[in-house]
Protein backbone atom coordinates (compact mmCIF):
# COMPACT_ATOMS: atom_id res chain seq x y z
CA UNK A 1 0.00 0.00 0.00
CA UNK A 2 1.23 3.81 -1.00
CA UNK A 3 1.60 6.04 1.74
CA UNK A 4 -0.89 8.32 0.09
CA UNK A 5 -3.26 4.88 0.44
CA UNK A 6 -2.16 4.40 3.93
CA UNK A 7 -2.68 7.89 4.94
CA UNK A 8 -6.29 7.28 3.55
CA UNK A 9 -7.27 3.88 5.08
CA UNK A 10 -6.16 5.93 8.24
CA UNK A 11 -8.41 8.34 8.05
CA UNK A 12 -11.40 5.79 6.72
CA UNK A 13 -10.59 4.27 10.41
CA UNK A 14 -10.98 7.09 11.97
CA UNK A 15 -14.13 8.35 10.73
CA UNK A 16 -15.94 4.94 11.31
CA UNK A 17 -14.46 4.68 14.87
CA UNK A 18 -15.67 8.46 15.59
CA UNK A 19 -19.14 7.69 13.92
CA UNK A 20 -19.50 4.81 16.80
CA UNK A 21 -18.77 6.94 19.55
CA UNK A 22 -21.06 9.58 18.08
CA UNK A 23 -24.10 7.03 17.36
CA UNK A 24 -23.04 5.05 21.27
CA UNK A 25 -24.29 8.95 22.49
CA UNK A 26 -26.44 9.44 20.51
CA UNK A 27 -25.46 12.17 18.86
CA UNK A 28 -27.03 11.41 15.67
CA UNK A 29 -26.47 15.47 14.18
CA UNK A 30 -22.68 14.89 14.56
CA UNK A 31 -23.35 11.68 12.99
CA UNK A 32 -24.86 13.11 10.07
CA UNK A 33 -22.12 15.17 10.30
CA UNK A 34 -19.56 12.78 8.60
CA UNK A 35 -21.92 12.18 5.95
CA UNK A 36 -22.27 13.23 2.87
CA UNK A 37 -25.54 15.20 1.28
CA UNK A 38 -25.78 12.45 -0.91
CA UNK A 39 -25.81 9.91 2.06
CA UNK A 40 -27.29 6.88 1.90
CA UNK A 41 -28.46 3.91 4.30
CA UNK A 42 -29.44 0.89 4.65
CA UNK A 43 -30.04 -1.50 7.00
CA UNK A 44 -30.05 -5.46 5.33
CA UNK A 45 -29.82 -9.22 6.41
CA UNK A 46 -30.32 -12.26 4.45
CA UNK A 47 -32.96 -14.58 5.78
CA UNK A 48 -32.06 -18.24 4.97
CA UNK A 49 -35.99 -18.62 6.21
CA UNK A 50 -37.50 -17.59 3.57
CA UNK A 51 -34.35 -17.49 0.79
CA UNK A 52 -34.81 -13.61 0.45
CA UNK A 53 -31.61 -10.73 0.64
CA UNK A 54 -34.21 -8.23 2.86
CA UNK A 55 -33.75 -4.65 3.27
CA UNK A 56 -35.28 -4.21 6.89
CA UNK A 57 -34.91 -0.11 6.59
CA UNK A 58 -33.40 2.21 4.16
CA UNK A 59 -33.16 6.33 3.71
CA UNK A 60 -30.86 9.09 2.61
CA UNK A 61 -29.29 11.60 4.42
CA UNK A 62 -32.42 14.21 5.09
CA UNK A 63 -35.22 11.09 5.52
CA UNK A 64 -32.71 10.24 8.44
CA UNK A 65 -32.61 13.51 9.53
CA UNK A 66 -36.37 13.97 9.47
CA UNK A 67 -36.77 10.10 11.32
CA UNK A 68 -34.31 11.36 14.28
CA UNK A 69 -35.51 14.83 14.61
CA UNK A 70 -38.88 12.87 15.32
CA UNK A 71 -38.01 10.47 17.78
CA UNK A 72 -39.24 12.51 20.82
CA UNK A 73 -42.62 11.95 19.40
CA UNK A 74 -42.43 8.62 19.82
CA UNK A 75 -42.22 6.09 22.35
CA UNK A 76 -39.37 4.53 22.57
CA UNK A 77 -36.84 1.66 24.17
CA UNK A 78 -34.34 4.08 25.76
CA UNK A 79 -31.85 1.45 26.72
CA UNK A 80 -28.56 2.76 25.05
CA UNK A 81 -26.68 0.92 22.19
CA UNK A 82 -23.29 0.40 22.65
CA UNK A 83 -21.27 -0.57 19.28
CA UNK A 84 -17.93 -2.66 19.00
CA UNK A 85 -16.51 -2.65 16.14
CA UNK A 86 -13.18 -3.70 14.02
CA UNK A 87 -12.24 -2.33 10.70
CA UNK A 88 -11.16 -5.31 8.80
CA UNK A 89 -10.57 -4.29 5.39
CA UNK A 90 -10.24 -0.88 3.90
CA UNK A 91 -9.79 -0.62 -0.05
CA UNK A 92 -8.90 2.58 -1.29
CA UNK A 93 -9.52 3.54 -5.19
CA UNK A 94 -7.14 3.76 -7.60
CA UNK A 95 -7.73 7.40 -7.75
CA UNK A 96 -7.41 7.97 -4.18
CA UNK A 97 -10.75 9.68 -4.06
CA UNK A 98 -12.60 7.13 -2.81
CA UNK A 99 -12.59 3.97 -0.55
CA UNK A 100 -14.69 0.67 1.17
CA UNK A 101 -14.26 -0.49 4.36
CA UNK A 102 -15.84 -3.57 5.87
CA UNK A 103 -16.05 -3.39 9.68
CA UNK A 104 -17.07 -6.17 12.14
CA UNK A 105 -19.84 -5.08 14.27
CA UNK A 106 -21.37 -6.01 17.51
CA UNK A 107 -24.37 -3.91 19.53
CA UNK A 108 -24.72 -4.21 23.31
CA UNK A 109 -27.90 -3.31 25.00
CA UNK A 110 -27.34 -1.75 28.34
CA UNK A 111 -30.56 -2.13 29.53
CA UNK A 112 -32.42 0.88 31.28
CA UNK A 113 -36.24 1.04 30.40
CA UNK A 114 -36.86 -1.30 28.17
CA UNK A 115 -38.42 -4.76 30.28
CA UNK A 116 -38.36 -4.49 33.87
CA UNK A 117 -36.08 -1.66 35.32
CA UNK A 118 -35.94 -2.53 38.81
CA UNK A 119 -34.13 -6.20 37.35
CA UNK A 120 -32.59 -5.40 34.33
CA UNK A 121 -31.41 -2.19 34.49
CA UNK A 122 -27.61 -2.16 34.04
CA UNK A 123 -27.52 -5.38 32.66
CA UNK A 124 -25.85 -6.01 29.46
CA UNK A 125 -27.71 -7.69 26.32
CA UNK A 126 -26.53 -8.91 22.98
CA UNK A 127 -28.32 -7.01 20.99
CA UNK A 128 -27.14 -7.64 17.33
CA UNK A 129 -24.30 -8.58 14.95
CA UNK A 130 -23.15 -7.84 11.21
CA UNK A 131 -20.66 -5.56 9.57
CA UNK A 132 -20.15 -1.98 8.27
CA UNK A 133 -19.94 -1.87 4.33
CA UNK A 134 -18.95 1.55 3.97
CA UNK A 135 -18.00 3.87 1.09
CA UNK A 136 -16.07 6.98 1.84
CA UNK A 137 -15.04 10.07 -0.40
CA UNK A 138 -12.18 11.98 0.89
CA UNK A 139 -12.31 15.28 1.08
CA UNK A 140 -9.05 17.71 2.45
CA UNK A 141 -7.70 14.41 4.22
CA UNK A 142 -11.22 13.40 5.53
CA UNK A 143 -13.06 10.56 4.65
CA UNK A 144 -16.73 11.01 4.76
CA UNK A 145 -19.58 8.49 4.32
CA UNK A 146 -21.54 8.31 1.17
CA UNK A 147 -22.96 4.70 1.74
CA UNK A 148 -23.53 2.48 4.79
CA UNK A 149 -24.80 -0.71 4.57
CA UNK A 150 -24.94 -2.30 8.00
CA UNK A 151 -25.58 -6.08 7.27
CA UNK A 152 -27.03 -7.98 9.95
CA UNK A 153 -26.51 -11.53 10.74
CA UNK A 154 -29.26 -11.03 13.45
CA UNK A 155 -32.79 -11.55 12.54
CA UNK A 156 -34.50 -12.31 16.16
CA UNK A 157 -34.87 -8.36 16.78
CA UNK A 158 -36.65 -8.76 19.38
CA UNK A 159 -38.50 -5.22 20.41
CA UNK A 160 -36.54 -3.79 17.73
CA UNK A 161 -35.00 -0.26 17.86
CA UNK A 162 -35.87 3.65 16.47
CA UNK A 163 -32.73 4.05 16.16
CA UNK A 164 -30.18 3.90 13.82
CA UNK A 165 -27.72 1.08 13.97
CA UNK B 1 -61.44 8.08 43.12
CA UNK B 2 -58.30 8.35 45.37
CA UNK B 3 -55.63 5.14 44.70
CA UNK B 4 -56.84 1.91 46.29
CA UNK B 5 -56.73 -0.52 49.30
CA UNK B 6 -56.08 -3.69 48.57
CA UNK B 7 -59.49 -4.70 48.68
CA UNK B 8 -60.72 -2.43 46.38
CA UNK B 9 -57.61 -3.43 43.84
CA UNK B 10 -59.14 -6.65 43.42
CA UNK B 11 -62.88 -6.23 44.02
CA UNK B 12 -64.68 -7.33 41.08
CA UNK B 13 -64.94 -4.42 38.02
CA UNK B 14 -68.44 -2.86 37.40
CA UNK B 15 -68.37 -4.86 34.34
CA UNK B 16 -70.16 -7.43 33.23
CA UNK B 17 -68.31 -10.96 32.82
CA UNK B 18 -67.39 -10.99 29.92
CA UNK B 19 -65.93 -6.92 29.78
CA UNK B 20 -62.60 -8.06 31.84
CA UNK B 21 -60.14 -11.20 32.74
CA UNK B 22 -58.51 -12.49 35.09
CA UNK B 23 -54.76 -12.43 34.91
CA UNK B 24 -54.07 -15.74 35.79
CA UNK B 25 -54.85 -16.65 32.29
CA UNK B 26 -51.66 -15.08 31.08
CA UNK B 27 -49.85 -16.33 33.97
CA UNK B 28 -50.64 -19.41 34.83
CA UNK B 29 -48.38 -22.38 33.93
CA UNK B 30 -51.09 -24.93 33.88
CA UNK B 31 -53.83 -22.56 31.72
CA UNK B 32 -51.01 -22.75 29.12
CA UNK B 33 -50.17 -26.30 28.83
CA UNK B 34 -53.98 -26.83 28.62
CA UNK B 35 -54.34 -24.28 25.78
CA UNK B 36 -51.57 -26.15 23.72
CA UNK B 37 -53.09 -29.38 24.05
CA UNK B 38 -56.80 -28.41 24.05
CA UNK B 39 -56.29 -24.82 21.62
CA UNK B 40 -52.93 -24.92 19.30
CA UNK B 41 -53.25 -28.43 18.36
CA UNK B 42 -56.49 -28.51 17.82
CA UNK B 43 -57.09 -25.37 15.46
CA UNK B 44 -55.63 -24.46 11.95
CA UNK B 45 -51.87 -22.48 12.17
CA UNK B 46 -50.98 -20.36 9.47
CA UNK B 47 -47.10 -21.69 9.30
CA UNK B 48 -45.70 -19.73 6.21
CA UNK B 49 -46.30 -18.84 2.97
CA UNK B 50 -46.30 -20.79 -0.20
CA UNK B 51 -43.59 -18.79 -1.82
CA UNK B 52 -41.19 -19.93 1.09
CA UNK B 53 -40.76 -23.03 -0.28
CA UNK B 54 -41.44 -22.17 -4.72
CA UNK B 55 -39.71 -25.13 -5.66
CA UNK B 56 -40.40 -29.22 -5.89
CA UNK B 57 -38.41 -30.64 -3.20
CA UNK B 58 -38.05 -27.38 -0.95
CA UNK B 59 -39.12 -27.32 2.67
CA UNK B 60 -39.76 -25.18 6.16
CA UNK B 61 -39.37 -26.73 9.68
CA UNK B 62 -41.15 -25.54 12.30
CA UNK B 63 -42.76 -25.62 15.25
CA UNK B 64 -46.44 -26.20 16.76
CA UNK B 65 -47.29 -26.72 20.91
CA UNK B 66 -43.56 -28.32 20.54
CA UNK B 67 -44.39 -30.57 18.08
CA UNK B 68 -41.61 -29.98 15.38
CA UNK B 69 -43.18 -29.75 11.98
CA UNK B 70 -41.91 -29.96 8.17
CA UNK B 71 -43.51 -28.59 5.25
CA UNK B 72 -42.28 -30.17 1.93
CA UNK B 73 -43.30 -29.59 -1.82
CA UNK B 74 -43.30 -32.42 -3.55
CA UNK B 75 -42.76 -33.26 -7.70
CA UNK B 76 -46.46 -32.64 -7.79
CA UNK B 77 -46.14 -29.44 -6.42
CA UNK B 78 -48.39 -30.23 -4.15
CA UNK B 79 -47.63 -28.66 -0.38
CA UNK B 80 -47.89 -31.03 2.58
CA UNK B 81 -46.99 -31.24 6.12
CA UNK B 82 -45.41 -34.09 8.64
CA UNK B 83 -44.12 -34.54 12.12
CA UNK B 84 -40.48 -33.54 11.70
CA UNK B 85 -39.95 -36.92 13.65
CA UNK B 86 -38.13 -39.85 12.44
CA UNK B 87 -40.34 -43.07 13.00
CA UNK B 88 -37.34 -44.83 14.37
CA UNK B 89 -35.72 -43.15 17.72
CA UNK B 90 -37.64 -40.53 17.70
CA UNK B 91 -34.84 -37.74 16.40
CA UNK B 92 -36.01 -34.61 14.65
CA UNK B 93 -35.16 -35.19 11.02
CA UNK B 94 -34.57 -31.39 9.56
CA UNK B 95 -33.01 -29.52 11.58
CA UNK B 96 -32.22 -26.28 8.88
CA UNK B 97 -35.03 -23.80 9.26
CA UNK B 98 -35.17 -23.84 5.30
CA UNK B 99 -33.59 -25.48 2.30
CA UNK B 100 -34.05 -27.98 -0.74
CA UNK B 101 -33.89 -32.06 -0.86
CA UNK B 102 -32.66 -31.84 -4.34
CA UNK B 103 -29.05 -32.74 -2.42
CA UNK B 104 -28.25 -35.20 -0.71
CA UNK B 105 -27.72 -34.95 2.56
CA UNK B 106 -24.39 -36.70 4.21
CA UNK B 107 -26.57 -39.82 5.35
CA UNK B 108 -28.68 -39.64 2.53
CA UNK B 109 -29.71 -39.24 -0.75
CA UNK B 110 -31.08 -36.54 -3.09
CA UNK B 111 -34.73 -36.03 -3.30
CA UNK B 112 -35.00 -37.86 -0.04
CA UNK B 113 -35.38 -36.41 3.94
CA UNK B 114 -32.44 -38.61 5.47
CA UNK B 115 -33.07 -38.87 9.44
CA UNK B 116 -28.94 -38.17 9.88
CA UNK B 117 -28.96 -40.49 12.66
CA UNK B 118 -29.40 -44.30 11.33
CA UNK B 119 -30.06 -42.88 7.87
CA UNK B 120 -33.70 -43.74 7.23
CA UNK B 121 -34.91 -41.74 4.59
CA UNK B 122 -38.01 -39.94 3.09
CA UNK B 123 -39.93 -39.26 -0.04
CA UNK B 124 -41.78 -35.24 -0.20
CA UNK B 125 -45.45 -37.84 0.46
CA UNK B 126 -43.61 -38.89 3.47
CA UNK B 127 -43.26 -42.21 2.50
CA UNK B 128 -40.38 -44.19 4.12
CA UNK B 129 -38.11 -45.24 1.48
CA UNK B 130 -34.99 -46.49 3.20
CA UNK B 131 -34.59 -48.73 6.14
CA UNK B 132 -30.44 -49.46 6.35
CA UNK B 133 -30.13 -53.26 6.63
CA UNK B 134 -33.70 -53.19 7.15
CA UNK B 135 -33.93 -57.34 6.48
CA UNK B 136 -31.21 -58.02 8.56
CA UNK B 137 -32.25 -56.37 11.55
CA UNK B 138 -36.15 -56.37 11.35
CA UNK B 139 -36.38 -59.40 8.97
CA UNK B 140 -39.78 -58.95 8.12
CA UNK B 141 -41.27 -57.31 11.69
CA UNK B 142 -40.52 -53.75 10.67
CA UNK B 143 -41.04 -52.97 6.96
CA UNK B 144 -40.37 -49.59 5.49
CA UNK B 145 -43.89 -49.64 3.57
CA UNK B 146 -45.44 -49.34 7.52
CA UNK B 147 -43.39 -46.59 8.28
CA UNK B 148 -43.95 -43.43 7.00
CA UNK B 149 -44.05 -40.02 8.90
CA UNK B 150 -47.11 -39.01 10.69
CA UNK B 151 -48.70 -36.68 7.73
CA UNK B 152 -50.74 -33.93 8.79
CA UNK B 153 -53.70 -31.85 7.29
CA UNK B 154 -52.37 -29.29 5.23
CA UNK B 155 -53.48 -26.82 3.15
CA UNK B 156 -52.87 -23.37 0.83
CA UNK B 157 -55.59 -20.89 1.15
CA UNK B 158 -56.26 -17.27 1.61
CA UNK B 159 -53.58 -15.70 -0.93
CA UNK B 160 -50.92 -18.57 -0.91
CA UNK B 161 -50.86 -18.93 3.41
CA UNK B 162 -49.47 -22.69 4.43
CA UNK B 163 -52.19 -23.78 7.28
CA UNK B 164 -51.37 -26.56 9.35
CA UNK B 165 -54.07 -28.35 11.68
CA UNK B 166 -52.55 -31.03 14.00
CA UNK B 167 -55.55 -32.89 14.89
CA UNK B 168 -56.99 -35.31 12.53
CA UNK B 169 -60.30 -35.15 13.28
CA UNK B 170 -60.44 -31.18 12.75
CA UNK B 171 -64.34 -31.20 11.06
CA UNK B 172 -64.07 -27.80 9.55
CA UNK B 173 -61.31 -27.36 6.41
CA UNK B 174 -59.59 -23.66 6.28
CA UNK B 175 -61.98 -21.90 4.37
CA UNK B 176 -64.80 -22.84 7.07
CA UNK B 177 -62.20 -22.23 10.03
CA UNK B 178 -62.10 -18.79 8.40
CA UNK B 179 -65.93 -18.21 8.73
CA UNK B 180 -65.43 -14.89 5.79
CA UNK B 181 -63.29 -13.08 7.83
CA UNK B 182 -60.45 -12.92 4.83
CA UNK B 183 -63.56 -11.89 2.33
CA UNK B 184 -62.56 -8.27 2.99
CA UNK B 185 -59.28 -8.48 1.17
CA UNK B 186 -59.66 -11.62 -0.66
CA UNK B 187 -59.91 -10.22 -4.28
CA UNK B 188 -56.36 -8.08 -2.97
CA UNK B 189 -54.41 -10.82 -1.89
CA UNK B 190 -55.94 -14.13 -4.62
CA UNK B 191 -56.12 -11.82 -7.60
CA UNK B 192 -52.38 -12.61 -8.91
CA UNK B 193 -49.76 -14.59 -6.49
CA UNK B 194 -48.11 -12.80 -3.79
CA UNK B 195 -44.18 -12.93 -2.83
CA UNK B 196 -42.76 -13.15 1.28
CA UNK B 197 -40.37 -10.10 1.21
CA UNK B 198 -39.54 -9.71 4.89
CA UNK B 199 -39.10 -12.14 7.77
CA UNK B 200 -38.11 -11.49 11.04
CA UNK B 201 -39.13 -12.77 14.77
CA UNK B 202 -39.36 -11.26 18.60
CA UNK B 203 -39.11 -13.34 21.28
CA UNK B 204 -40.95 -11.45 23.92
CA UNK B 205 -41.73 -12.12 27.54
CA UNK B 206 -45.42 -11.75 27.87
CA UNK B 207 -48.37 -14.36 27.00
CA UNK B 208 -49.21 -14.78 23.72
CA UNK B 209 -52.98 -13.28 24.08
CA UNK B 210 -51.64 -10.17 25.27
CA UNK B 211 -50.05 -10.12 21.85
CA UNK B 212 -53.07 -10.63 20.41
CA UNK B 213 -55.11 -8.48 22.53
CA UNK B 214 -52.64 -5.51 20.93
CA UNK B 215 -53.54 -6.67 17.66
CA UNK B 216 -57.35 -6.80 18.62
CA UNK B 217 -57.29 -3.48 19.87
CA UNK B 218 -56.91 0.23 17.94
CA UNK B 219 -57.66 1.92 21.36
CA UNK B 220 -53.81 1.31 21.50
CA UNK B 221 -53.45 3.85 18.67
CA UNK B 222 -52.41 6.71 21.48
CA UNK B 223 -49.48 5.06 22.09
CA UNK B 224 -48.31 5.63 17.91
CA UNK B 225 -47.70 9.07 16.84
CA UNK B 226 -47.77 7.37 13.18
CA UNK B 227 -51.07 6.23 13.69
CA UNK B 228 -52.31 9.53 15.78
CA UNK B 229 -51.26 12.34 13.48
CA UNK B 230 -52.21 9.95 10.04
CA UNK B 231 -55.30 9.06 11.14
CA UNK B 232 -57.40 10.22 13.91
CA UNK B 233 -60.07 11.63 11.99
CA UNK B 234 -64.12 11.48 11.25
CA UNK B 235 -63.48 8.35 8.95
CA UNK B 236 -60.92 6.53 11.56
CA UNK B 237 -63.39 6.84 14.38
CA UNK B 238 -65.72 5.40 11.74
CA UNK B 239 -63.75 2.59 11.23
CA UNK B 240 -65.91 -0.58 12.68
CA UNK B 241 -65.06 -4.19 14.08
CA UNK B 242 -67.00 -6.91 12.46
CA UNK B 243 -66.67 -10.06 14.10
CA UNK B 244 -66.67 -13.85 12.61
CA UNK B 245 -67.43 -17.42 13.95
CA UNK B 246 -64.45 -19.37 15.47
CA UNK B 247 -63.24 -16.05 17.65
CA UNK B 248 -62.02 -14.02 14.06
CA UNK B 249 -62.23 -10.23 13.58
CA UNK B 250 -62.09 -7.72 11.13
CA UNK B 251 -61.02 -3.97 11.66
CA UNK B 252 -62.65 -2.02 9.07
CA UNK B 253 -60.80 0.21 6.50
CA UNK B 254 -60.63 3.74 6.54
CA UNK B 255 -58.01 6.37 4.15
CA UNK B 256 -54.87 6.72 5.93
CA UNK B 257 -52.90 9.66 5.30
CA UNK B 258 -49.44 8.81 4.94
CA UNK B 259 -48.26 12.07 3.63
CA UNK B 260 -49.10 13.99 7.54
CA UNK B 261 -46.16 12.62 8.88
CA UNK B 262 -43.10 14.06 7.50
CA UNK B 263 -41.17 12.00 5.32
CA UNK B 264 -43.89 9.46 4.51
CA UNK B 265 -45.58 9.15 1.13
CA UNK B 266 -49.14 7.86 -0.30
CA UNK B 267 -49.26 4.28 -1.03
CA UNK B 268 -52.02 4.83 -3.80
CA UNK B 269 -49.38 3.95 -6.64
CA UNK B 270 -48.98 0.46 -5.44
CA UNK B 271 -51.98 -0.85 -3.93
CA UNK B 272 -53.07 -4.50 -4.15
CA UNK B 273 -54.97 -5.25 -6.67
CA UNK B 274 -58.62 -3.69 -6.59
CA UNK B 275 -57.55 -2.43 -3.84
CA UNK B 276 -58.53 1.42 -3.09
CA UNK B 277 -56.09 3.44 -2.38
CA UNK B 278 -54.21 4.09 0.83
CA UNK B 279 -56.79 1.79 2.60
CA UNK B 280 -55.78 -0.64 5.65
CA UNK B 281 -58.03 -3.71 6.66
CA UNK B 282 -56.81 -6.10 9.66
CA UNK B 283 -57.82 -9.39 10.52
CA UNK B 284 -57.17 -11.32 13.39
CA UNK B 285 -57.64 -14.73 13.84
CA UNK B 286 -58.19 -17.19 16.90
CA UNK B 287 -56.00 -18.27 18.78
CA UNK B 288 -53.34 -15.26 17.82
CA UNK B 289 -52.57 -15.05 13.69
CA UNK B 290 -52.43 -11.61 12.45
CA UNK B 291 -53.08 -10.29 8.95
CA UNK B 292 -52.85 -6.74 7.80
CA UNK B 293 -53.12 -5.38 4.27
CA UNK B 294 -52.15 -1.36 4.31
CA UNK B 295 -52.39 -0.92 1.11
CA UNK B 296 -49.17 -1.41 -1.24
CA UNK B 297 -47.85 -4.08 1.78
CA UNK B 298 -49.29 -6.76 3.58
CA UNK B 299 -47.93 -7.96 6.86
CA UNK B 300 -48.42 -11.50 8.57
CA UNK B 301 -48.16 -12.49 12.19
CA UNK B 302 -47.40 -15.95 13.71
CA UNK B 303 -47.61 -16.67 17.43
CA UNK B 304 -45.91 -19.57 18.60
CA UNK B 305 -46.29 -19.44 22.40
CA UNK B 306 -43.48 -20.66 24.48
CA UNK B 307 -44.72 -20.48 28.12
CA UNK B 308 -47.26 -19.13 29.75
CA UNK B 309 -44.66 -15.82 29.72
CA UNK B 310 -42.82 -15.91 26.38
CA UNK B 311 -43.96 -15.95 23.21
CA UNK B 312 -42.14 -16.22 19.61
CA UNK B 313 -43.97 -13.54 16.84
CA UNK B 314 -42.64 -14.16 13.57
CA UNK B 315 -43.58 -11.58 11.14
CA UNK B 316 -43.46 -11.37 7.28
CA UNK B 317 -43.96 -9.00 4.66
CA UNK B 318 -45.24 -9.64 1.44
CA UNK B 319 -45.64 -7.94 -1.78
CA UNK B 320 -46.65 -9.02 -5.41
CA UNK B 321 -44.44 -12.01 -6.93
CA UNK B 322 -44.63 -9.58 -10.37
CA UNK B 323 -43.45 -6.57 -8.83
CA UNK B 324 -40.79 -4.87 -10.85
CA UNK B 325 -37.27 -4.11 -8.43
CA UNK B 326 -38.06 -0.40 -8.17
CA UNK B 327 -41.54 -1.15 -7.10
CA UNK B 328 -40.45 -3.84 -4.69
CA UNK B 329 -38.32 -1.69 -3.14
CA UNK B 330 -41.05 0.87 -3.04
CA UNK B 331 -42.97 -1.60 -1.05
CA UNK B 332 -40.95 -3.00 1.31
CA UNK B 333 -40.22 0.96 2.38
CA UNK B 334 -43.45 1.29 2.98
CA UNK B 335 -43.89 -2.23 4.88
CA UNK B 336 -40.78 -1.36 6.89
CA UNK B 337 -41.01 2.13 7.48
CA UNK B 338 -44.09 1.23 10.18
CA UNK B 339 -43.98 -2.40 10.96
CA UNK B 340 -39.93 -3.40 10.51
CA UNK B 341 -38.00 -4.02 13.23
CA UNK B 342 -36.41 -0.78 12.91
CA UNK B 343 -39.89 0.86 12.00
CA UNK B 344 -42.32 3.46 13.67
CA UNK B 345 -44.93 1.25 15.38
CA UNK B 346 -44.02 -2.49 15.71
CA UNK B 347 -41.43 -1.24 18.31
CA UNK B 348 -43.98 1.08 20.46
CA UNK B 349 -46.61 -2.55 19.89
CA UNK B 350 -43.53 -4.35 21.65
CA UNK B 351 -42.15 -2.30 24.38
CA UNK B 352 -46.61 -2.10 25.38
CA UNK B 353 -46.81 -6.00 25.99
CA UNK B 354 -43.41 -6.12 27.30
CA UNK B 355 -44.45 -4.20 29.91
CA UNK B 356 -47.81 -5.83 30.52
CA UNK B 357 -45.82 -8.87 30.71
CA UNK B 358 -43.38 -7.59 33.31
CA UNK B 359 -46.44 -6.24 35.40
CA UNK B 360 -47.85 -9.48 34.81
CA UNK B 361 -45.64 -12.54 35.61
CA UNK B 362 -46.32 -16.16 36.98
CA UNK B 363 -47.20 -15.41 40.82
CA UNK B 364 -48.45 -12.13 40.57
CA UNK B 365 -51.05 -10.83 41.95
CA UNK B 366 -54.56 -11.56 40.36
CA UNK B 367 -55.10 -8.49 38.17
CA UNK B 368 -58.20 -7.79 36.37
CA UNK B 369 -57.70 -6.58 33.16
CA UNK B 370 -60.18 -4.80 31.24
CA UNK B 371 -61.96 -4.88 27.86
CA UNK B 372 -65.03 -3.19 28.91
CA UNK B 373 -64.73 0.00 26.06
CA UNK B 374 -68.47 -0.18 24.06
CA UNK B 375 -68.70 2.19 21.29
CA UNK B 376 -71.22 0.73 19.04
CA UNK B 377 -68.61 -1.90 18.04
CA UNK B 378 -66.13 1.18 16.80
CA UNK B 379 -62.82 1.46 16.27
CA UNK B 380 -62.13 2.08 19.90
CA UNK B 381 -64.21 -0.44 20.84
CA UNK B 382 -63.17 -3.55 22.29
CA UNK B 383 -65.30 -5.79 20.90
CA UNK B 384 -62.58 -7.64 19.08
CA UNK B 385 -61.32 -9.24 23.01
CA UNK B 386 -64.34 -9.77 23.87
CA UNK B 387 -64.87 -11.83 21.19
CA UNK B 388 -61.72 -13.36 21.66
CA UNK B 389 -62.32 -14.29 24.86
CA UNK B 390 -65.60 -16.00 24.09
CA UNK B 391 -63.80 -18.28 22.05
CA UNK B 392 -60.86 -19.16 24.67
CA UNK B 393 -63.33 -19.93 27.80
CA UNK B 394 -65.59 -22.24 25.01
CA UNK B 395 -62.04 -24.15 23.86
CA UNK B 396 -60.95 -23.84 27.52
CA UNK B 397 -64.07 -24.62 29.09
CA UNK B 398 -63.14 -22.07 31.54
CA UNK B 399 -64.17 -18.36 32.50
CA UNK B 400 -61.92 -16.19 31.50
CA UNK B 401 -62.77 -13.66 34.39
CA UNK B 402 -62.53 -16.29 36.65
CA UNK B 403 -60.24 -19.55 35.08
CA UNK B 404 -60.64 -21.84 37.79
CA UNK B 405 -64.84 -22.15 36.81
CA UNK B 406 -66.03 -23.68 33.59
CA UNK B 407 -67.15 -21.88 31.19
CA UNK B 408 -70.24 -23.13 30.67
CA UNK B 409 -71.36 -23.54 34.13
CA UNK B 410 -70.94 -19.35 34.65
CA UNK B 411 -72.33 -18.75 31.78
CA UNK B 412 -76.01 -20.16 33.01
Amino acid sequence: MSANATKIADAVKDTIYRSCLLLDDEKWGDFLELCEEDFQYAIKAYSPEIKYDMTYFRGDRKELKTMLDMLPKHNTDHSPLKRHVTVYTVDVDEDGKTATAVTSLVVYQNMLDGINSHVDAGENHLFLIGKYIDKFRMENGRAKFFEREVRLDTRRLDKGTHWVI
Amino acid sequence: MPARNHKQWIATPPLKSDEWVDSRIYTDPDIFEEELEKIFKKTWIPLCHESELSEPFDFRTFTIAREPIIVTRAPDNKVRAFLNVCPHRGNMIERRPSGSFLEGEPSGTPKNMTCMFHAWQFDMKGNCVHISREKEGYQDRIRKEDQGLRRLRCEVQFGGFVWVCLDDNMSQSVEDWAAGCFDCIREAIETEPLEVFHYHKAIINCNYKLWHDTNSEFYHDYMHYHNRITGFNDEYFARKNVVFDNGHVNVNTFEVKYDEYEGFESRAELSFPTFPPNQWYMIDMFPGMNFNLRGSALRADTVTPLAADKVMIEFRGLGLKSDTPEERMIRVNHHNSIWGPFGRNLHEDLIGVTGQGSAMQTGSDVRRILHGRREDNLIHDEVGMRHFYKEWGKWMNRMPSDPMKKYMAAAE
